[in-house]
């Protein structure tokens, strides 16, 4: 995650701007680790605040401000080093992020490729592109020369790029994120405001044992951009005595737990015995 | 009685011999009380003392504990609890079960901490305590009875001051996992209605004598006062809502309901055993023990009219482990377990075992089939009369299979020949450690390490260092709450449960104990535990799982894959060894014996 940017044209910065009661970094990092089940790694420039971040995730620095995304890259790959083979490079300013979209590209990577690049709503995306880890000598030889664009990198390793085709060839990822929004990124004030007017994502609340209202059956949908959030939809306060298990796999109580389009959020007693 | 014993104490067990009812007292000294408590606490303590080594568990010599505790009697929601404590037929090993409600206060009031019985009577009998001691009745009327129809009987018989607990025919035939029950809560797990049985004991009936005192009767009132009103709040709304049962939906939602002999961790069945979709129309009561306010008891009506205690782990261990959906089959099997005496679990374990071999050619039974409610009844029908396949299923799966050969060793899903309860262990892995390294075998009630899986702090998919820390704190927490003795389904409403435990205890004994002792009484009873097991053969590969849950990963609906490898698994194992003060090999050093005051069981 790359959190060191300017923000020169929204005027504040991106990182800690409000998304839905979280804030847009919070919402990326969460995403992105739903997605890679590895370290998640965030990179700001030196002395930078950002906003509060669940345990785990880990914050280094910049070695140098201003250097564009091949610096940040080069802190991340060698905050990596040892522990994963490949790392899914994203900006923070991504609010429609997917974890299918994380996953599509991350499943890319082959023996043949160094990085996974996709070309999304007429651009490449470099920074919502997977890197592996053992690219860190190439990008750190290319910032000595002093050549920052990420277009160097891609001269000097094997790219596989996916087109749009490609990316929706995934049916998951087709049906979730159809637009391709995860690529969407805010620069601007205005772009802020237009995508925070958007309604929260769709998912699927289901509420277990005394939690259940008498007479439901299957799942109620909700606008819910936190797990906080679909839990008031659901008309249930998050507090010791209710976990919920997100998509049948992780359990939360992390009020700040970002959800995407599709997802099933199924809330429980945290009394488990029996 | 005059005692000059703590407060809540007597300060002595009866130990009696069935062959005649000659019975000793066994004085426990307050040093004794206060390093064990009561319960599984004092119960171990007892089998240390009382036990000989290596001893059959089947043998007349082979000692049953009925243990009390010091809350049992005093007005504290969910107090009135007693351990059934001896070596259990199907693991060779320490086992203790919990029953309770009003044979709890009554045993204990006969003026006694415990009653042991040892020795095998010439026939059929009741042991019956009373404040005049010990005596041995003949019962040859009642054998082969329900365990219900055993102590309605004897109930009429003697009179109601008394309350019993009985074994059903299960027991009487020294089945290995057979039940002992009271008022139809079963001290289920292990087979100590076995043990029983093989004393040629009916049932133990127990009657108030005497009284016994807390130091702070003032300060104890006020303290149950409070704890009534939280029982009543959001910690235990699921108990009283829906019961335990609760559970099976959520399980499936999470991928943690075994389902056909752990094969698959969803079952699409599901809903059609859930309470959510139960309840309303099969509910026709909900009961409580003697002294709880919570109620989690939900008795259902099956299609034939005829009411079953409906509980998770019945459900889960006769529905979807044995692929069964029909909620009348699975009622109804569960009814039979319970009018045999069989414990829900192990029975739904081995048939499931047997389902599995079947399917695969291994044992010659074409008419048991996975999903079928009317092979699920027979099978139980041929255990519960030891025909047919009922001789071997009657041994548990770990015996059953050495039977059959490796193929079906490989199927059998056991820890120390313990089935495993309704936990699935590759979706909840701090759970998985709980399973392979816990005393009693595959248990969910010495260890509540799925608590720690399933509150959100740690990743349940992929177990480490701390998970063995999470999985040790709900062990030590098990071990206090079943020595004081209160029952679990309370715990979440103690905000901090060992100073609150301490000062329940203190108010009640009036030892100024507090909540580092209490832990350190709780280290000592789970070392305690592991120390009996060693004199009795355990070894350190006895710590282990089960190698389908090791080689066989499960594909979740999220996408990720649940897995746990032997090096995860020894590595969690390592890790609770260390933070336990253990060696390598799961052994305790002699200088951590002395530490705890445990020097006394080196043998």
């Amino acid at each position: 995650m790359l959190a060191g940017g300017r923000s020169t044209r929204m005027g504040e910065p991106k990182a800690a701007l409000e998304w839905h009661g979280s804030t847009l970094l919070r919402r990326v990092t969460g995403i992105v680790g739903r997605a890679v089940g590895g370290p998640v790694v965030v990179v700001r420039a030196p002395g930078q605040a950002l906003p509060p971040l669940p345990a785990g995730v880990e914050i280094i620095e910049d070695a140098r401000e201003g250097r564009g995304p091949l610096q940040g890259l080069a802190a991340g790959l060698s905050a990596l080093d040892g522990r994963a083979d490949a790392a899914f490079l994203s900006s923070t300013d991504v609010p429609f992020l997917h974890p299918a979209f994380v996953r599509r590209v991350v499943a890319a990577l082959d023996d043949e490729t160094d990085v996974v690049l996709p070309r999304a709503r007429g651009h490449q995306q470099p920074l919502s592109a997977a890197y592996r880890t053992s690219l860190r000598p190439v990008v750190e030889r290319l910032l000595a020369a002093n050549r920052l664009r990420p277009a160097f990198l891609f001269e000097s390793c094997r790219v596989k790029r996916l087109d749009e085709d490609a990316l929706l060839a995934d049916r998951t990822l087709a049906s979730l994120d159809a637009r391709l929004d995860s690529v969407l990124n805010l620069n601007e004030p205005d772009d802020y405001e237009s995508a925070r007017a958007r309604p929260a994502p769709e998912v699927a609340v289901r509420r277990f044992g005394a939690l259940r209202i008498p007479g439901e059956r299957g799942p109620q949908t909700v606008h819910a951009a936190t797990l906080a959030a679909a839990a008031a939809a659901a008309g249930l306060a998050l507090d010791d005595h209710v976990v919920a298990a997100l998509n049948g796999d992780q359990i939360s109580r992390d009020p700040e737990l970002p959800l995407a389009g599709g997802d099933e959020v199924a809330f429980m007693a945290a009394d488990a015995g029996g | 009685m005059e005692t000059d014993a703590p407060g809540g104490y007597f300060g002595r067990a009866l130990v009696v011999d069935a062959a005649d009812a000659s019975a000793d007292v066994l004085p426990l000294s307050a040093a004794v009380l206060r390093r064990y408590i009561g319960g599984v606490g004092l119960g171990t303590w007892l089998m240390h003392h009382l036990a000989p080594v290596g001893v059959d568990p089947l043998h007349p010599e082979s000692p049953l504990a009925f243990v009390f505790s010091p809350l049992v009697g005093t007005p504290l929601t969910t107090s009135a609890k007693f351990a059934v404590v001896g070596k259990s037929p199907l693991t060779g090993l320490l086992n203790d079960a919990l029953s309770s409600s009003h044979f709890a206060i009554a045993g204990k009031l006969t003026g006694n901490d415990a009653i042991v019985v040892h020795g095998r009577a010439e026939r059929p009998s009741v042991l019956l305590v009373d404040g005049d001691g010990a005596r041995i009745e003949p019962v040859e009327d009642l054998w082969g009875l329900t365990a219900d129809e055993a102590e309605e009987r004897l109930r009429e018989r003697l009179g109601k001051g008394w309350r019993v607990a009985s074994i059903g025919p299960a027991g009487e035939q020294q089945i290995r996992y057979a039940t002992i029950s009271h008022d139809g809560r079963h001290a289920g797990r292990g087979g100590l209605g076995a043990v029983l049985g093989a004393k040629l004991i009916k049932a133990v009936a127990v009657r108030a004598a005497t009284k016994v005192a807390p130091h702070d009767q003032p300060g104890l009132l006020a303290a149950a006062r409070d704890l009534r009103t939280r029982s009543f709040g959001p910690a235990t709304a699921k108990y009283r809502e829906l019961g335990t049962l609760a559970n099976l939906l959520a399980f499936n939602a999470i991928s943690t309901l075994p389902t056909r002999n752990f094969q698959a961790a969803t079952f699409g069945e599901a809903p059609n055993l859930a309470a959510e979709e139960l309840a309303e129309a099969r509910t026709t009561a909900r009961e409580h023990c003697a002294s709880c306010t919570i109620g989690c008891e939900h008795i259902y009506k099956g299609a034939d009219g005829k009411s079953t205690r409906v509980e998770y782990e019945n459900v889960f261990a006769l529905g979807p482990l044995c692929g069964v959906s029909d909620a009348d089959s699975v009622l109804a099997a569960s009814r039979r377990c319970d009018e045999l005496g069989l414990d829900t679990i192990s029975a739904g374990g081995t048939i499931a075992w047997a389902m599995e071999c079947a399917e695969r050619g291994l044992l010659d039974a074409p008419w048991l089939r996975f999903g079928d409610g009317d092979a699920l009844l027979r099978a139980l029908d041929e255990i519960g009369t030891l025909t047919g396949l009922g001789r071997l299923l009657a041994e548990g799966t770990r015996r059953a299979s050495a039977q059959l050969g490796p193929d079906a060793e490989a199927l059998a899903v056991h820890v120390k020949g313990l089935e495993l309860p309704g936990y699935e262990p590759r979706t909840l892995q701090a759970m998985a450690l709980g399973l392979a390294v816990n005393s009693r075998g595959a248990d969910h009630n010495r260890s509540g390490a799925y608590e720690a899986d399933l509150g959100g702090e740690l990743d349940r998919l992929h177990g480490d260092a701390r998970h063995a820390v999470a999985a040790i704190e709900t062990e030590d927490r098990a071990a206090v709450m079943d020595s004081l003795i209160l029952c679990k389904f309370l715990r979440g409403v103690f905000t901090d449960p060992w100073r609150e435990w301490a000062e329940l205890l203190e108010k009640v004994t009036g030892w100024d104990v507090d909540a580092e002792e209490l832990r350190a009484t709780a280290r000592r009873i789970v070392l305690a535990k592991r120390m009996f097991n060693l004199r009795e053969g355990w070894k350190p590969a006895d710590d282990w799982l089960p190698d389908r849950f090791l080689s066989e990963p499960l594909e979740l609906s999220s996408g990720r894959s649940a897995a746990l490898s032997p090096e995860r698994l020894r590595s969690m194992i390592d890790a609770y060894y260390e933070e336990r003060g253990l060696d390598a090999a799961g052994l305790p050093g002699s200088g951590q014996l002395a530490d705890m005051e445990l020097d006394v069981f080196v043998y």
